[in-house]
This record gives C-alpha cells, structure tokens and sequence, in this order.
C-alpha cells in the first residue's frame, strides 16, 4: 500500500506541487490542511503516514506551524514530520526539530530532495 | 654574517614583534572586527613564522602558522572573533614569547605545541575533519564511563554539497546522535556548526554503547546527508587516564596567566580605598608633626612611600590610551568629508598617551565635535580650495602630547577658518558685546563668544545644535573636568582649538588656602603664580578692582565675598594672591592665608550640589574636615 501524506500548506500553489511530486513516485495524497489547527485535526482523522508542515503560516487559534508540529507529536510521539521552509528561517526550524520534526526541505522545491527527505523519513 | 649575529637580530626583532601583536590584539579586543590590527596580528605572525622556520625554530615555525592560520579567517571574515578564541589566542602569545624565552637560553621546551596547534585548528573552518586529536579534559569525560573502557565512536558525516541551511543539518545531526550518547566534541567546534561556516564535511567524537553501523544507519536517514562514516575508537592507553603528560599541561595554563579581566567596579572600589588610605596619610603626617616620635616617624615615613607607590598602581589602572576613543576617527571623518564632498587628510599622533578612563568617557563627544566642525565648516570645498592655492584635499589633525602633568589635545585644521569680523557683528546683533567693546575686540576673545551658550554666527556654527554638542557644551565639560580651552584661527589658514585636560580626576595636587576660618582646595593645574599684593597696588578700572603685574592687567576676585562669608576687610600690607587660569581667563583671588601644597582626593558633589557656582567638588583634610574646591572658571 502506497504511503499517504498529509500535506500542510496555507498556499494552493504549494500544496498542489508538493502533491505532483509526491503523486508522481506512487505516494497518496490523504489530505491536505491550510492551517496548523486543521492539521492537528486531520491529523487525528486520517493518521497518515508522513506530514509535510509549511513552517510560516498565518496563526489560527494561536496555533502555526510549530505549535502543530508540537500538538502532533504531544498526540503522536512517532508522527513523521518534515518541515518545509524557505532560506534564511533557519532559527525557525531549529525550533521546530527541537519540537519533534524529522527533517526539512528548503523552498524553492527541488523534486529530488523533497523526495529523497520523505523517502529516507519513512525508512526509519 | 655571522649566526650568532642572526640569532640576536632574530630575537630582538621578534620580541617586537610580539609587542606589536599584544597591542593590537588589546585594540582588537576593545573594538572587535578592526582591520587594521587583524591585518597587523596577520603580518606579524607571518613575519615570526618565516624568521623561526629560517632559524630552524621548528616549534615557534609551527605554532605561529597555526595562529596565522586562524587570523587570515578572521581577516577574511569567515570566523567571527569569539572569548574563546580571543583567550586562546592571548595564551598562544603567551606561548610563542615562552618559546622565543626559551630559545634564546638554549633550553628545552616543555610546551606541547601540537596540542596548541591541534586547539587552534579546531576554532577554525579548517577544522581538519580528518585530524582530530582529544585534549585531555575531553579524554576524561570518555574515561570516565568505565562501562565502555575508553571506547568511543569517531563519526565522520559529508552533506551534499549544495546542502541549503547547513546549521540546520549540523543541527539536526547532532540531536540525532545525542539520543545515543553523549557528544564529546565536534570538528569544526559546535559554534562554527551552529553558524554554518564550515565545508560540507564534519566529525562529531561520541561515547556510546551503540553500534556503529546502527548509527551510521540512522544518519543516512536524514535527507542532504551524502556520506557517514562511524569507526570506534581506543584512547591511546597512555593517556587514557590523565596522567604525568596532562599534569603538565595542566601547569602550564596555570602558570602562564599574564593577564586578566577586572570589572571595572572592582577598579572603582579599589580606587576608593586607596582615597581613604591617602586622607589617612595626611592625619598621620600630622601626628608625626605634633608628637615628635622616631620610630613613629619612622612608620609615618615608610607608610607615606608605600601609600605613594600604591596610588600610582591604582590610578595606573585607571589608564587607557586615548586611542581607545580616537581609533573610530578615522572612519568618521572618511564619511564626514565623503557626505559634504570634500578631501580631508585625517592625521593623529599621540594617540598611545595614556589618559584616565574617566576624563577619556567625558572628552568623546567634545572631540567628535570639534572634528565635525572641523570638516563640515572649517575644511572648504577642492574647487574653493584650489582658488585660493591651497591643495585640494583639506588637513584635519588631532594631535595629542603630554606636557607638565597635563594632557594637551589639539583639533587642527587648515579650512577657511573663523570670520571674527562675522562672529563679532552677530555677538553685537545678539546684545552679548556692546558696540564699543566691539572696537577693541581680541581675536583670541572670540572663543568667549562662541563658546557662549546659544550663540551661533550662520557662518560659523549652523547646525551645531541639532547634533548633540555645540562649543558651549564642549567648554562645559572641560570646566566640569578641570581643564580648559584654548583657541587660534586665521582668515584662509584654518584654525586650532587646544584642550587641556588634567591626567586624572581622582587624586589631583592642589593648594590649600584659608578664606577666613574655612579651607580651600584650588587645583594645581590652574595656579600660575601665588604673589603677596599691597592695598595701595590695588586699582580701580570703573568700579572693578584691577592690579598690574608685568604689563598684565589682572581682575582681583575677593573670594570672601563671592564665597558669601564677607570678612572685614583690614587694610593690610601683605594680600596674599593666587593667580589663576582657566582657558582664557586669569583673576587673581584674594585669599586670608595660603597654606601650601597637598595631593587631594576630590569627591564630585551630589546632584543638588553639582551646578553650584565655583565650586567644583569637595575632600576630606586630614583633621576629617571637608574642604571645597575651587573652580577656577566657575568663579567669576
């Protein structure tokens, strides 16, 4: 069964080309969420394999991408999160690899490394 | 020539070598990232290293590569100046000059210079990942798991080489392996990791019970992560419990401390004892005075020179170089004369003359002042100054020298200087000068005028208040220091202000006078003369009483009056006079009694005190009374 993701991103535009790389090498798509409030929910609904986590997003509920990244791994201590984000926030993902995050991609995407960072997740 | 004669000339001009790198290493302490003394740290090491490797000095050859090494980084501006390396690198001086020492007197070393140049290595990007080496604080933290008897993993990990946020890889590398263990080094060092500033490839040293393979595995599962390499590891059993080789190391660190940060609280502190020691100097110099005792006298004596001694020390502590303010000139009047679009030539000499850090924190901002005025108005555009065959490129000097207990520092330029027709007809427009005193104006009485709070000539001194200090402020605060202003300037040939400052503001030499009952303190510094006048050598110019001296008119001050205690006057025959200066101004104060000389310990006054008129501060007299002091300029 091929492994699903959850893709978190508050950009369509970002959403839909992650889910084109991903789709492209047999990964299934379970759901996708625009906000970090969304994702702890669909998170919990769908259990997926794998979450791609866009680090800057607007705050729903005081809740952005590293309070989600912690609220997951509060529910899930094995939840697999790769964070997306672009150059120069590297403080941010410090952060939220100190929260529980396994990896990162940079923006803008190279389709290799997104696939390799997912790949190599998913092999541990 | 001869090798004996290279030896000399290799150890002298090595020793000033080392002189030159210690003073610019304090430089670049003070002021972090300053070319200048990373470029000359740079030469000279490089000069040392290929005079040692020259001489066969194959430890001095190799010590100051490495630290050569470390300061192209820093020049270059790939590693930034850090305590740590900053305090290695004091130590390595330390080194090198032990090493020169040693040297010369033919004796063995006993330095491990491949450790130093191991350590140096690790603070920087060169960090050889494949040259590790542990020092021995690092091998007792492995020794001390006796479950692993001294085993421990070398993890050897290469990033892509496009690998986007490096320290974050780093980072994430290292959470990784500290699940399984503790981290007990990195090459390069975890600050160079954090900031990114290293090649693709790292070694982390780590002690754990794990597999290597395991690991190795584990890494391989973070993505950019090209290449990991895991090998277990024996600490060499000859050190693997610090023994006589780390003892010695040990020693040397301990030994080798020449220098060391002090806060300057701790100075202060130190400074007020030594004030408390030398008001008792006074009290027991009394005593021996009234009680004739020898061997009283004899304590007195030795306790007088000890005190002396230990005064100088302190105070000594106290000194900086004014380089320490006019180090950042340069660069200010490289912008200032780029943003009003001329040529300046900045030059300063005198800048190793040593000053108090408290005169030092005062005289900045007066100094900046001058120079911009300097510039902004004295120094006038390369067209103007063509027309009027001067070279293009105008001079700004600061010159600093040190003549009879006083520090004289001197803002020269060769502008247009000041229009004293311009500066006198706004001083008449303004109601500060009568149109008669006007006539027979001085053009040093000019100064009077600019420094004149809220004066300003739309020639001369526009602008000035919008940056912070005009002339008035600057006057103020050489009053407030006990110093005092001077001023020259000439039509087309620029002009010069002279500041003269005391050395210190904690222990000055003073007079003491009586006005009546009350004592006085009147600074050394601001005393020309003491003369003893005739009532009938007192004259009158209007209603002012006025006395000659050498062809010099000179105000009398009687300070009973002006100090508010209104003695009576008896008419006698032997006024006794202190003549005093203070910039420009001379008056002759009219005391009861003069009592002599003495060094002073002077306390500023508390916040409601601080503006009284005249008076400068206070201290305390060997009998435990306070007495004044007078300020020269104040009293007019």
């Amino acid at each position: 069964m091929a492994p699903r993701v959850l893709i978190v991103d508050d950009a369509l535009f970002m959403r839909r080309m992650l889910a084109d790389i991903l789709k492209k090498e047999g990964y299934e798509i379970c759901g996708e969420a625009e906000n970090g409030k969304d994702a702890i929910e669909r998170y919990s609904q769908l259990k997926p394999d794998l979450v791609t986590m866009d680090i800057v997003m607007p705050k729903m509920e005081e809740i952005d991408g590293i309070g989600a990244v912690k609220e997951i791994i509060k529910t899930d201590p094995h939840a697999k999160i790769i964070m997306v984000s672009a150059m120069g926030q590297h403080v941010l993902v410090i952060e939220a690899i100190q929260a529980g995050a396994r990896d990162f991609v940079t923006k803008p995407f190279q389709p290799s490394r997104v696939l390799e960072a997912v790949k190599r997740v998913l092999g541990k | 020539m001869h090798e004996e004669s290279y030896r000399e000339l290799f150890f002298s001009e090595s020793e000033d070598y080392l002189k030159n790198i210690n003073q610019a290493m304090v430089k670049l302490e003070a002021a972090p990232g300053d070319k200048a003394s990373l470029e000359e740290i740079f030469r000279c090491l490089h000069t040392i290293k290929g005079m040692s490797a020259t001489m066969g000095f194959d430890n001095l050859a190799k010590l100051s590569h490495s630290m050569e090494s470390l300061f192209d980084e820093l020049r270059q501006g790939r590693i930034k100046l850090t305590l740590t390396i900053t305090d290695k690198l004091f130590y390595c001086i330390d080194i090198v000059s032990q090493l020169l020492e040693d040297t010369k007197n033919n004796q063995e070393s006993n330095v491990d210079v491949n450790l130093l140049t191991n350590e140096l290595k690790n603070l920087s990007l060169a960090g050889d990942p494949n040259e590790f080496f542990l020092t021995p604080a690092e091998k007792l933290s492995i020794s001390s798991r006796p479950d692993l008897e001294g085993k421990f993993l070398k993890i050897k990990i290469s990033l892509v080489t496009d690998c986007a946020m490096k320290q974050v890889r780093a980072f994430l590398v290292l959470k990784e392996l500290s699940r399984f263990g503790e981290i007990i080094k990195t090459v390069p060092s975890q600050n160079i990791l954090e900031e990114g500033k290293f090649e693709n490839n790292f070694l982390v040293v780590l002690v754990t019970k794990e597999d290597p393979e395991n690991i190795r595995q584990d890494l391989m599962g973070i993505s950019e992560i090209e290449f990991v390499e895991a090998k277990e590891m024996q600490i060499n059993s000859q050190n693997a419990i610090p023994g006589v080789a780390d003892k010695d190391t040990g020693e040397h660190y301990v030994k080798k401390i020449q220098s060391m940060r002090i806060p300057v609280k701790r100075l202060d502190q130190l400074m007020n004892l030594v004030q408390e020691l030398v008001i008792a100097r006074i009290r027991l110099a009394q005593l021996r005075q009234a009680q004739k005792n020898p061997s009283l006298d004899e304590i007195s004596f030795s306790f007088d020179r000890l005190v002396t001694s230990l005064q100088e020390e302190v105070l000594a502590t106290r000194f900086l170089p004014i380089a320490h303010i006019l180090d950042n000139f340069p660069r200010m009047v490289r912008d200032l004369a780029h943003n009003a679009g001329k040529e300046v030539n900045f030059l300063i000499s005198g800048s190793e003359i040593e000053l108090d850090r408290v005169i030092l924190d005062e005289i900045g901002d007066p100094l900046v002042h001058l120079v911009r005025n300097a510039i902004d108005h004295g120094i006038e555009i390369p067209q103007v100054r063509i027309k009027n065959n001067k070279p293009a490129a105008g001079k700004v000097e600061i010159r600093v020298s040190r003549q009879k207990g006083q520090i004289f520092v001197e803002v020269i330029d060769d502008g247009e200087g000041i229009d004293t027709e311009t500066v006198k007809n706004e001083a008449i427009r303004k109601g500060l000068l009568s149109k008669d005193d006007g006539q027979w104006l001085e053009p040093k009485k000019i100064l009077d005028i600019l420094t004149t709070s809220g004066f300003s000539t739309k020639k001369e001194v526009t602008e000035v208040s919008g940056r912070g200090v005009g002339l008035d402020v600057v006057k103020n605060r050489l009053d407030m220091l006990g110093g005092g202003m001077d001023f020259f300037s000439q039509r087309n040939q620029g002009s010069r202000f002279v500041l003269a400052l005391p050395l210190t503001v904690a222990i000055i030499k003073a007079m003491l006078v009586k006005v009546g009952d009350e004592t006085y303190a009147i600074p050394l510094m601001n005393i020309r003369e003491t003369i003893k006048l005739k009532t009938s050598e007192i004259k009158f110019i209007q209603h002012f009483e006025v006395f000659r001296i050498r062809e010099e008119v000179i105000p009398i001050i009687r300070l009973d009056k002006e100090l508010g205690l209104d003695l009576k006057n008896e008419e006698k025959n032997d006024i006794p006079v202190v003549i005093v200066e203070a910039g420009m101004m001379i008056s002759g104060l009219v005391v009861s009694a003069v009592i002599g000389e003495q060094d002073i310990v002077v306390k500023p006054l508390g916040a409601p005190l601080k503006k009284t008129r005249g008076i400068s501060g206070a201290t305390i007299l060997g009998n435990g009374k306070v007495a004044l002091i007078l300020d020269a300029a104040g009293i007019k």
